[in-house]
């Protein structure tokens, strides 16, 4: 029997979903049956990572713990070897910390966890189903667990298309550019049919493997949100819209009421005895203006770009979501839009480009106050409103791959890495970037209808979803059972209770125990997404 | 006793055959030592970030330092032939 049903809304927010549960002028009420799970129930705002993207956050929701913990910060790892910087991708396996479908699993509870991010390859005693999310469709097959489950799905799920439903690399990318109106409506309704596969998947396995657990994630929020959120944030609504602004609500509006009727079916499936939760992995917002960082930096004086022949190589190297600099002449520098931080290179021995490690702290002061006394040419407003080190807010294992600084924007944006100037640049219209507040909810047996209850942290998501499903809060665990979501009589009934720490998986001993000695990382990136030569 | 270049291109050709067994790629014949990525299987950059990882998992269960096979001389390299990561393979069992 399913007893707890756990719906990942990416990117989720408020703002978005407080509009589509009430009735609109002239557009109706666009998600009924969530509009009665939230007249039913509870919810909060769930504060995210530090640094409100997709992996970490995910994996927070997955883990119970923060990123300086579980180690993963961004979509792409770097390693610096002083005169290079090689990069490669997260995946499952640079996560060190138990998930919780293992957690799950190990105490004897089927799971399903489908289009998570970073669940491939998945643990290989897991006993339940696994379908990756981020993952091309070419290579859905080979990493979905277990294998013989992908077979199932394609022959037994009428419609059932890989390129529908996974990862498009190039598309994806799409997210974080501007689009033409044209582009951008596409954008929106190529989600449509990649949400309608995911339903299909879900509700095949819902309905026919019964887990105790099941968990599904539609990631199209977020996507449609980064490119189309002048169509969905009332505030950005035009008095006297133009026919592509009415083209382009209308299709935001389908992805919504679809999602609705997806929503639906699964926890009808699900059964009146499940508890129903739902998460974003951040929220969302206007972002306005665009921050060069590295060229800022490179004014400063704390970077170098890298030489460009003029070579179509180069050219594309230099367009890159990936710094392209002379490593031999940069002291701070950002490396991927995504992670919204500065690192600090710091002489490995003497000889070596950076800067000296004694020299750390006062040169980590004076670029803080570098970053801090850049104003908006336009407004006079400061840019970045916060740095955060990371110390102070990645602190465990893995603090010391955070970036150095983690910068908050003005806006909440996410910098550019680009070579152009000038530094800080108007939008010319207002684009969706992720806000640290995304949504945190409950319905069913067991829950109040207690509507807004307090803030939750985002490493409360997994304790709240182990306790759902009768077991004990790992000790490790950072986050707690979120007891607002629960009745009294449940409460009492079934106090949360602190269990043993969280295990290390199986295949991670054994790369250590083979690793040993090895100092080199593995670079598995060639010409990774054509970005790199 | 570690596996030689000739026991790791098998092991590939098995790996391979499986990896690419629903990709849309216009190569027929039976794969050999010398059938190259991307020329021959229509190999995409994304595909070999997949690639290492499964040959990590399935092949040497292991990690390996695949940046001496992927990089030369500071660029990445055009294509791979079967051959070219089997004898790097063996290299790294032997070493």
């Amino acid at each position: 029997m399913t007893t707890t049903l756990f719906i990942g809304l990416d990117g989720c927010t408020y703002t978005v979903l407080d509009q589509m549960t009430r009735e609109l002028p002239g557009e109706g009420l666009t998600m009924p049956f969530m509009k009665s799970l939230m007249e039913r129930g509870v919810r909060a705002k769930l504060r995210s990572t530090p640094n409100p993207l997709t992996p970490p956050a995910w994996t927070s929701i997955m883990t119970g713990k923060g990123p300086g913990e579980h180690g993963v910060f961004d979509f792409i790892r770097a390693e610096d070897h002083g005169g290079e910087v090689y990069w490669t991708l997260y995946d499952a396996r640079d996560i060190d910390s138990e998930i919780i479908w293992a957690i799950l699993s190990r105490k004897g509870k089927s799971v399903a966890a489908l289009n998570f991010p970073l669940t491939a390859p998945a643990p290989e005693d897991l006993k339940g189903s696994i379908v990756p999310g981020f993952i091309p469709a070419k290579h859905l097959r080979r990493n979905t667990h277990p294998r013989e489950l992908f077979e199932r799905i394609k022959q037994q799920i009428p419609g059932f298309d890989p390129k529908e439903l996974a990862w498009d690399f190039d598309k994806e990318k799409q997210a974080m550019e501007s689009l033409s109106a044209d582009e951008t409506a596409k954008w929106v309704r190529y989600h449509l049919p990649r949400e309608e596969q995911w339903f299909k998947v879900a509700e095949f396995i819902l309905k026919n493997d019964r887990p105790d657990v099941m968990a599904v994630m539609f990631d199209g929020t977020d996507k449609i949100q980064h490119q189309a959120w002048p169509w969905l944030d009332a505030a950005l609504l035009k008095a006297e819209p133009t026919e592509h602004d009415r083209e382009m609500r209308a299709v935001c509006l389908e992805y919504f009421r679809n999602l609705d009727g997806y929503i639906e079916k699964l926890v009808t499936l699900a059964g009146p005895e499940a508890q129903v939760f739902f998460a974003s992995d951040h929220g969302f917002t206007a972002s306005t203006f665009v921050l060069r960082i590295n060229a800022y930096l490179a004014e400063k004086g704390y970077l170098k770009w890298a030489e460009n022949d003029g070579s179509e190589q180069a050219i594309r190297r230099e367009a890159s979501d990936f710094a392209n600099l002379d490593w031999a002449q940069t002291t701070a520098y950002c490396r991927t839009p995504s992670s919204n931080g500065i690192h600090i290179r710091v002489a490995a021995k003497p000889g070596d480009p950076g800067i000296q490690p004694k020299d750390y702290e006062s040169f980590r002061e004076r670029l803080i106050a570098d970053l801090l006394a850049l104003r908006d040419p336009d407004s006079g407003e400061p840019v970045i409103v916060d740095v955060l080190k990371r110390e102070d807010w990645f602190p465990g294992q893995h603090m010391n791959r955070a970036c150095d600084l983690t910068l908050v924007l003005r806006d909440h944006g996410f910098v550019s890495i680009r070579n152009l100037t000038p530094a800080v640049a108007q939008r010319p219209q207002a684009i969706g970037t992720h806000h640290p507040d995304g949504i945190f909810m409950a319905v069913g047996p067991g829950i109040p209808a207690a509507g807004m209850v307090g803030l939750r942290q985002i490493v409360d998501v997994a304790p709240t979803l182990l306790y759902s499903a009768g077991l004990p809060v790992p000790a490790d665990f950072e986050g707690a059972a979120a007891e607002s979501f629960f009745t009294a009589e449940q409460l009492t009934a079934r106090p949360p209770k602190k269990g043993a720490r969280t295990r290390v998986t199986e295949r991670r001993q054994l790369g250590q125990e083979m690793d040993a000695g090895e100092k080199k990382q593995i670079i598995e990136q060639l010409q990774m997404l054509g970005y790199m030569e | 006793m570690p596996l030689s270049s000739d026991d790791y291109t098998q092991k590939l050709i098995t790996l391979l055959e499986d990896f690419t067994q629903d990709w849309d790629h216009d190569y027929r014949g039976a794969m050999q030592r010398d059938t190259r990525l991307f020329a021959d299987l229509a190999f995409e950059s994304i595909d070999i970030i997949q690639l290492v990882v499964a040959i990590q998992e399935e092949v040497l269960r292991a990690k390996a330092p695949f940046e001496k096979l992927l990089m030369r001389e500071g660029r990445y390299v055009d294509d791979l032939s079967i051959g070219q990561i089997a004898d790097f393979l063996a290299v790294q069992a032997a070493g």
